[in-house]
């Protein structure tokens, strides 16, 4: 195989492009034809996995452009998540509006709420700002428990939040079943698609390269003459605005919607999964939430096959098999860590590296 | 041009796809006479709440174990499937959605957080849904219709914790107007739950009432006590909470030499064993609302689970706990309304099941429970239990059986 010793580029359009290699345009054509093909051969439970990770992908993705390329740390993503599903779902009972528009509404009022809570960004930096966050978590976590129209009821208590029905092509989403997963499957894989193209070309504009500086070095890039306080902001904003997407997601696919869901522990999960995937990547994100959402699921599926060859018996199963989990989850994190800390975004790298430069490594 | 081609085919293609794929149908529920009847479950067994969920599961388990093992439902065996959820609410719709494709008709939850998110789900699946949370809202058919309380709801139990302490502070010669009742509780739907309805029972009979949240992780509740025991007044604190931090108020209690000034009650998520092993001398005359009876009280339905577990486990009954019959005995409910529904040659559908648990009257549990009774209108399967006291370390029975259904009809009839 001969290849060009690097890549040229002969027109403006062609150094514009996302995916300049041939290589890159298989790879893109191959991920679309699994996309196009997952909601035929998936079973019900793993559709409704997949459709988890999709969520998560967003979500990940929102918040790896706060903390991976603006380097802002935020504890907060369980809040922003909350205040995108329960404004979706009031939006919805309260002005009856069509669950699109509320879904999107949503994502602007999380926008909102997070540039709110990224104000403290001006003077805290590191593990100071990281709890001014959880400041947002409580804060929220307390609102929804405690506010007593959260449940979108005329009644002074603060219960559950009953979602409408959500209806798409006909088809209802938030149902028990294979074709809700299925319509839902179109609508979460659809918003991944546009906001992957939409933060790709984030990092491509001035307002992108202005969150890397500030991540880089603050001073460095005030004096450059980046209003540092305002891309801050900006970059609250615009993380917050896809974990509000991803929020209102989760609420349209739900039938009740509980303060449980959003707790501090999916603010850490969410971390993990950046940390995991890579920081300061569109791909690493999903990666990540691939891994996090399903890791769990093949350990259990690994257990189910040993307990069916009759290897260990189902009691045994059921009481060490979370353990194991556990025990797989904090290796993987602390294996990234020591070996990887780039995450599984740089593994992908060196491994397209390692072929395209064989047999000369360098 | 080429990305949005792309998009643009992708988009049609999969809307076109969910259009005309094979629409799911749910998998047949008329089975063949022999052919195992699948109950679905979810556990806690490593989330924030698997020290008694362990304990709860482990009795949910033996008792499909004890049924297979003496012949099944009319000849035909259990299939649970079950897993643990860590108490994740994203976990539990997951594993629901999945086992409901299996084929259950009958579902075991855990908490009040996957209680209320599948609440609506269920219904619409008509799958009868068992609990170990019993916010009174579940007990109403019009709110839960497929939801089941084996347990005395929330409300009714501080209901009648409250007539019993009133009762014995007016026999000590005090009037209800000097009864102050703080009732700390979960910061939470969960710890709420009750409050209302033990505001209304007070506004009734004079006693005043009012809530103290008490703030999740905390390591001491000193602040709370000084604001509203010490100066609010209190001359009774009922908690609603799980054992750990209702352990630590009366330990926070004790240290501030309080504890003698307050009478102290539990609801049935703090009046355990795990409680007198966290507050020791502290937990001395607590007061527990409980609607399972403690392991150290004989009553008949303990009998059949302790023969299970000397055969089948290496723990005592009193090891297991009484959340292992609470387990055990929420599943026997659930197994009876199934049985019915094969004894009447009815087909076995969520609907039949329920239908049929709501035939159930006075259900013996073996004194485990006050008899159950279930209606079309009324999901609650008793209002009744008798308060327990801690002497020398272990419960003892402090009252008969209070029952609000039998006050209620009283007042009605006169």
């Amino acid at each position: 195989m001969v290849t060009q010793s690097g890549v040229y580029h002969e027109s403006y359009r062609a150094d514009m492009q996302l995916r300049p290699t041939s290589w890159q345009r298989y790879r893109l054509a191959f991920v679309l034809v699994v996309v196009l093909l997952l909601p035929i051969v998936a079973g019900v439970r793993e559709l409704r996995i997949v459709n988890t990770v999709l969520i998560a992908s967003i979500g990940a993705i929102g918040l790896n452009i706060l903390v991976g390329y603006t380097g802002q740390i935020s504890l907060g993503q369980g809040a922003f998540l909350a205040v995108g599903a329960y404004s979706t779902g009031l939006l919805m009972i309260y002005y009856d509006l069509p669950w699109p528009i509320a879904c999107l509404l949503a994502g602007f009022i999380t926008a909102a709420f997070g540039a709110v809570f990224g104000i403290p960004s001006l003077r805290l930096k590191g593990l100071y700002l990281a709890v001014a966050t959880l400041a947002a978590q409580e804060i929220v976590s307390w609102g929804v428990r405690v506010l007593d129209f959260i449940d979108g009821k005329d009644d002074d208590q603060a219960r559950e939040l009953a979602m409408p029905v959500i209806n798409f092509v006909g088809t209802r989403i938030n149902a028990t079943g294979m074709s809700s997963e299925r319509s839902f499957y179109v609508v979460a894989m659809g918003i991944l698609i546009v906001t992957v193209i939409l933060v790709t070309n984030l990092f491509r504009t001035h307002i992108g390269r202005a969150f890397i500086a500030i991540r880089d070095q603050d001073i460095a890039a005030e004096v450059m003459g980046v209003n540092v306080f305002f891309y801050k902001l900006l970059a609250f904003a615009t993380s917050s605005f896809f974990v509000g997407i991803a929020g209102a997601l989760t609420a349209i696919h739900s039938t009740n919607l509980t303060f449980e869901r959003f707790t501090i522990e999916v603010s850490i999960e969410y971390l993990a999964m950046i940390i995991i995937g890579g920081l300061g990547s569109v791909s690493g994100s999903i990666y990540g939430a691939i891994f996090i959402k399903i890791l769990p699921e093949i350990l259990q599926d690994i257990g189910e096959s040993f307990s069916g060859a009759g290897l260990i018996s189902a009691n045994d199963l059921n009481q060490f098999m979370p353990s194991i989990e556990q025990v797989a989850f904090g290796l993987a994190i602390i294996l990234t860590l020591v070996f990887e800390p780039e995450g599984i975004k740089k593994l992908w790298a060196d491994t397209k590296a390692y072929f395209r430069l064989w047999p000369f490594s360098y | 041009m080429m990305k949005k081609r792309f998009l643009v085919i992708v988009i049609t293609v999969a809307i076109l796809l969910v259009s005309v794929g094979p629409s799911y149908s749910p998998v047949s529920l008329t089975a063949q006479s022999d052919e195992p009847i699948k109950i679905g479950a979810i556990f806690d067994l490593t989330g924030p709440t698997s020290d008694v969920g362990q304990l709860y599961a482990a009795g949910i388990v033996a008792y499909v174990d004890y049924v297979n093992a003496n012949g099944g439902i009319e000849g035909r065996p259990i299939e649970l499937l079950s897993q643990d959820y860590a108490y994740s609410v994203e976990n539990a719709e997951n594993l629901y959605i999945e086992y409901v494709n299996e084929g259950v008709v009958a579902f075991q939850g855990w908490g009040t957080g996957d209680t209320e998110a599948l609440r609506g789900r269920i219904a619409e699946d008509e799958i009868p849904f068992m609990s170990a949370s019993y916010s009174a809202p579940l007990g109403d058919p019009e709110e839960a219709p497929y939801n089941f309380l084996v347990g005395t709801t929330y409300s009714d139990q501080l209901v009648i914790l409250l007539q019993f302490m009133l009762e014995e502070w007016e026999a000590e010669g005090f009037t209800a107007e000097e009864m102050k009742v703080a009732v700390f509780h979960n910061d939470s739907p969960f710890g709420t739950s009750p409050l209302a309805d033990g505001q209304a029972w007070g506004e009734e009979v004079g006693v005043e009432v009012y809530g103290v949240p008490m703030p999740r992780g905390a390591s001491s509740f000193d602040a709370e006590i000084t604001t509203h025991i010490v100066e609010g007044g209190a001359t009774h604190v009922v908690v609603q909470n799980t054992s750990g931090p209702a352990a630590l108020l009366l330990r926070n209690l004790e240290d501030l030499g309080l504890r003698d000034f307050v009478v102290f009650g539990c609801l049935n998520w703090c009046a355990d064993e795990i409680l007198i092993e966290g507050a020791g001398e502290a937990a001395e005359g607590v007061l527990g609302a409980l609607p399972f009876a403690p392991t150290s009280v004989e009553v008949p339905g303990q009998e059949v689970v302790r023969e299970w577990l000397a055969e089948n486990d290496d723990r005592t009954l009193e090891e297991a706990s009484l959340h292992f019959t609470q387990g055990w005995w929420t599943m026997a409910v659930m197994v009876e309304g199934i049985r019915l529904t094969l004894a009447n040659g009815q087909e076995l559908t969520g609907a039949n099941i329920r239908a049929n648990l709501e035939t159930l009257e006075n259900f013996d549990t073996g004194g485990i429970t006050a008899p159950l009774t279930y209606t079309s209108e009324d999901h609650r399967g008793n209002r009744a239990l008798r308060v327990y006291r801690v002497e020398d370390g272990v419960w003892v029975q402090a009252s008969d059986l209070i029952d609000l259904r039998a006050e209620d009809m009283e007042e009605m009839s006169e």
